[in-house]
């Protein structure tokens, strides 16, 4: 009895109207049985990275080898763990997984290795050294902003730091390494510090809380780790001048793009704030590529390749010496050095444009936006 | 059935039954969760092994001990919303003063630590709950934000060591190949559980969560009861801390926060009442394994990543059914009633059918707005001296806190831009707090708020898509949506019976779900300008719009709960179901227009919202249901229904709003932040304790 056969039954009997019961596993008996653990997909960026995974998971290069299934643990550590387990469990040959904890998973992932099992971390890290890790150095990313700020500032100035989900390790070697640079600089004053939580949202409340107290000419510049798009918008609201605007060290989210853009760009479906503003900017993000990737080297891996035990990304930075506005968003384009997107194809300017990867041709805006593959 | 521990006058004949029925809860919990294992069993590729029985045992060992000691808090009437933050210090402090270098650990000396570590804890949430009778839910929340901070300190970034002896004791086997350790330590806190409920201790502790009163008149020590049950409740949550240390083997503090909510959910699916009084840690334990098990059967089931939550909302809907199938259940008397009517209306006896006459006793002219000289109208603030009495103190802190700000920052009194910063800043939650107070009034709870809020601002953006006039049709279609989302949660908890805690959380569950589907993980399209104008435009350089509508809301919200028909019936059905239905009060009408009002008001904030922001992003009503909930109490409204007054609602939004905006202006580190933040709540709800037991 074929598992899809027992599930319609299950339905049958249960009267459960689940309408979502992706059937698989007849078709798939050749193809590498490889499982997603998400955590929570509730924000733009893991909903845009689980979008990527599928994307490359239906690219004609995988398709036939790979049998995706994607499940959400949500933010909770505990149910990733049991997760990882029953994949394991079910026969799994590699796990992606989006480690909500980069040290409570470790037990489980040991576990599955001592299986044969391939767990391929992505974006954030699991200590358990046989695990493979994806990720970019955000410990370079938090001083490559750090320097950017402090040459446009001259070294002086007061600045205003709005960091990530506190307690997490992404955000403290962020935080760390950015201070570090900050404090070689006396002149450089942090007036300001608010918890972001790597959201739009969030950063414009923290930042109206700030602006109670202090007036937008008090500051030189900022470092955020997501909110730039937002500051501009709030400082243009103020009513300063585009060429007015503070620089501002932040994420990669494509309406910070378009805001780089010299004003008076010709770009389709801007509209302020999200349009060009010639905002000083360097634009960094954790990219969304890593899960997708992630997803290829699992396939290489079970396949007996070589892969090494831990991928570091490019830093994607983007500074208004190398910002240019891409056409249709293809991989190919971006390959030629595109890196914003109009906004006509992307309507959300929180949505993050960092996902270029010279190692995954198989991806682009298409898969970005809606999950599917290039060509 | 809520003083069957206490006395039981019927003695011998039916005592199997009584005591099926006194369990029924947990029965009934043991069988679903029973049914889901065949479940998972039967459709999973091979058959369940010992291996597989030992896994789900450690799974959901966390939760069941947690939720242990959140059942004893809620048996004896309170709330501990600070269970989560105990297990993720307990963690911390374990990883982080192991020595990695030491050969062994000592089991028990490391147990100890984490259960003394939760006792602690509770003995300080005990502290100002039994001996201070300030209200369980403020003060674990601030106990929380404290808790967090200090968690923070202890371990900045995820890291440690935790010994693997530790791993090697609690996830091994008890009788290799037939008994997981988890399950025999649940079995022994479960036993210690039944030789206390038979003491005195016990007694006293079913007998203060029926009736405070009553118990303290028969000569129970209340003050003792209370401080010890979160005491041991503490405790509970410090051993699932060393339990998620062992399983681990590290450091993170933030491994527990996420445990909170859906502790609350195992509670009451395992059949105990919130409120206190009525079911047992035992149903919780199977709550707590039902819904750790869910985690399989999505991945049997292969349900794809975004139907998932609206996968566990409805099962958390289901098993909270299956619970309530009986003859006393809600839904059985709604069915019954229902027959009644129809009964009544055949033959023409209901009172709508009958021919209205005025059938009231002639009393002498009642003397309309007129009193008699002997009895003049007494001073206004002794008229409103319980109002005032609670309303106030956020008032007076929120006074404080402006000072503080003035003094430390400047610019403060005397700057226009702070008080229209905190203003807008509050609007939100000033909006919020009138659905959630409302239901709160009436004894419920909303936790359906966060994923309405972000529902109605994508869906709104994504109609709206920068036009104006895709406003005049765009706004009336999201706020019918949100009438839909209270009126199902209303539907759900009075006709279904299902307990407001488990129908708002499952629709939060199933409205991500929508919300993922909808915008398929991107949330397309912006506010238009008009609405942009409204939350960030300074009129005259000074004042936003939304802050000329807010005095407009304030007033109707006011005139709404003090002045009408309907705030009169959200009070009387706080103040007690059986009253309000007695004297004629329509329970099911008001509850559902309760629900359908805080689901407006969400909706309200989520189009807000994304007038603020610009544009509307997925989570981004997450931050809004704690604080929602906050407010409403530090405001001096009573958890338990009944009690508070808008405006005092409006003090604690404000001097919330004016706190953060202090700490935002310092550069305190973020765990010295929370940590103030706790103690000012705690301080500022310190003037709204209960008055001394006679």
């Amino acid at each position: 009895m074929g598992i899809g056969l027992k599930v319609r039954r299950l339905a049958l009997l249960a009267g459960m109207a689940l309408c979502a019961l992706g059937l698989s596993g007849a078709q798939a008996a050749e193809k590498h049985k490889i499982f997603l653990s998400m955590s929570y997909i509730g924000n733009d960026w893991q909903a845009e990275a689980a979008n990527m995974v599928k994307a490359m998971a239906a690219h004609k290069s995988l398709a036939d080898k790979v049998d995706l299934q994607v499940q959400v643990a949500g933010p909770n550590a505990q149910r990733q763990i049991q997760q990882i387990n029953a994949m394991v469990q079910s026969g799994a040959e590699a796990i992606v997984v989006y480690p909500i904890s980069p040290t409570a998973l470790n037990q489980v992932v040991k576990n599955a290795c001592d299986k044969g099992v391939k767990v391929f971390a992505y974006d954030a890290e699991i200590t358990e050294p046989c695990a493979y890790n994806v990720h970019i150095d955000q410990l370079e990313a938090g001083r490559v902003t750090a320097e950017w700020l402090v040459k446009k500032l001259n070294g002086k100035g007061n600045i205003i730091a709005v960091t990530g989900v506190p307690g997490t390790s992404v955000d403290d070697q962020r935080t760390k390494a950015a201070k570090e640079v900050f404090a070689k600089y006396p002149d450089i004053k942090i007036v300001g510090e608010a918890v972001g939580m790597w959201s739009q949202a969030v950063a414009r409340t923290e930042l109206s809380k700030i602006l109670g107290t202090r007036n937008w000419d008090d500051i030189n510049g900022l470092w955020m780790q997501v909110g730039c798009f937002t500051a501009n918008s709030m400082q243009l609201e103020a009513g300063k001048k585009t060429s007015e605007l503070l620089p501002c060290a932040g994420e990669g989210s494509n309406g910070g793009r378009i805001q780089m853009l010299p004003e008076g760009t010709e770009v389709e479906g801007a509209a302020p704030p999200y349009a060009p503003a010639g905002a000083q900017r360097i634009s960094y993000a954790s990219p969304p590529y890593s899960g997708a990737l992630a997803l290829k080297l699992a396939v290489e891996a079970i396949e007996g390749k070589d892969v090494p035990k831990t991928t570091i990304l490019p830093l994607p930075v983007v500074t208004n010496e190398t910002i240019k506005l891409c056409d249709e968003g293809t991989w190919a384009e971006m390959k030629a050095g595109c890196n914003a997107f109009k906004p006509s194809l992307v309507s959300n300017p929180g949505w993050f444009a960092s996902i270029f990867s010279d190692q995954a041709p198989e991806v682009g805006l298409a898969a970005a936006l809606v999950g599917q593959p290039e060509d | 059935m809520s003083s069957a521990a206490v006395s039981s006058p019927v003695s011998g004949g039916f005592g199997l039954r009584r005591a099926l029925m006194r369990n029924r809860g947990a029965l009934i919990a043991a069988i679903v969760l029973a049914i889901l294992l065949f479940v998972v069993d039967w459709i999973s590729a091979g058959p369940l092994t010992y291996f597989d029985v030992s896994f789900l045992s450690s799974g959901g060992a966390t939760s069941a001990l947690a939720a242990i000691g959140q059942t004893i808090v809620i048996l004896s009437g309170g709330f501990d919303l600070s269970a989560g933050a105990v297990i993720s210090l307990v963690n911390a402090v374990l990883a982080s003063s192991m020595d990695p270098m030491a050969p062994g650990a000592s089991i028990i000396l490391w147990t100890a630590v984490g259960i003394g570590v939760g006792m602690a804890v509770g003995a300080f949430n005990g502290f100002f709950i039994a001996v201070l009778r300030m209200q369980p839910i403020v003060v674990t929340l601030s106990t929380m934000f404290i808790l967090q901070g200090v968690t923070l300190l202890v371990m900045d970034k995820p890291g440690g060591f935790v010994s693997p002896d530790l791993g090697t004791f609690y996830l091994g086997d008890a009788i290799t190949g037939w008994l997981p350790m988890p399950l025999v330590l649940i079995g022994v806190v479960l036993l210690a559980w039944f030789w206390l409920k038979g003491t005195r201790f016990g007694t006293a502790l079913y007998a203060v969560g029926s009736d405070t009163e009553s118990a303290a008149s028969v000569g129970i020590n209340v003050v003792l009861v209370r401080f010890a049950v979160y005491v041991i409740a503490g405790g509970c949550y410090g051993l699932a801390g060393v339990f998620i240390s062992a399983q681990t083997g590290s450091g993170d503090p933030l491994v527990g926060n996420p445990l909170l909510l859906s502790m609350f959910a195992a509670v009451v699916v395992g059949g105990t009442r919130l409120g206190g009084g009525q079911g047992g840690p035992v149903g919780s334990v199977f709550g707590a394994y039902i819904l750790m098990i869910v985690v399989n059967i999505l991945l049997v089931l292969n349900v794809s990543a975004y139907y998932s939550t609206i996968a566990e909302g409805t099962i958390l809907v289901l098993a909270a059914l299956a619970g309530s199938i009986s003859h006393a259940s809600v839904l059985a008397v709604q069915l019954r009633a229902a027959r009644a009517r129809l009964a009544a209306w055949r033959a023409g006896i209901l009172p709508s059918q009958l021919e209205r006459v005025d059938r009231r006793l002639k009393i002498a002219e009642p003397s309309h707005g007129q009193r008699s000289p002997a009895s003049p109208r007494p001073a206004f603030h002794l008229r409103n001296a319980e109002t005032l009495r609670y309303a106030l103190p956020a008032y007076v802190c929120l006074l404080v806190i402006v000072v503080v700000t003035q003094i430390w920052l400047g610019r403060a009194i005397l700057n226009p831009g702070y008080w229209n910063s905190l203003l807008v800043l509050s609007s939100f939650l000033a909006v919020l707090a009138l659905g959630q107070g409302t239901v709160i009034l009436t004894g419920g709870l909303d936790l359906s708020v966060p994923w309405t809020i972000g529902i109605s601002g994508i869906i709104l953006a994504g109609m709206v898509n920068g036009s104006d006039a895709a406003l005049v049709y765009a706004l009336p279609v999201v706020l019918m949506m949100a009438c839909a989302i209270g009126f199902a949660n209303g539907f759900g908890i009075v006709y279904l019976g299902i307990s407001p805690i488990v129908m708002t959380l499952a629709t939060n569950g199933i409205l991500q779900g929508c919300a993922l589907l909808y915008s398929q993980g991107t949330p397309a399209g912006f506010s238009s300008p008009m609405l942009r104008w409204f939350m960030t435009a300074r009129l005259g350089g000074l004042l936003t719009p939304i802050v000329l509508l807010m005095v407009v809301f304030v007033v109707a919200a006011v005139l709404l709960l003090g002045r009408t028909p309907f705030g009169r019936r959200v009070y009387g059905i706080g103040n007690g179901l059986r009253a309000a239905r007695l004297s004629g009060i329509g329970v099911e009408r008001t509850l559902i227009l309760v629900y359908m009002l805080s689901a407006v008001c969400a909706a309200v904030v989520g189009i807000m919202l994304t007038g603020f922001s610009g544009q509307a992003s997925l989570g981004m009503g997450d931050d809004y249901l704690l604080p929602s909930i906050a407010v409403v109490v530090v405001g001096g409204a009573l958890i338990t229904g009944g009690r508070g007054h808008y405006l005092g609602m409006l003090g604690g939004v404000l001097l919330l709003t004016a706190l953060q905006m202090l700490l935002a202006g310092t550069t305190l580190p973020y765990a010295t932040r929370a940590i103030l933040y706790g103690l000012v709540v705690l301080g500022a709800v310190m003037a709204l304790r209960e008055r001394r037991l006679q």
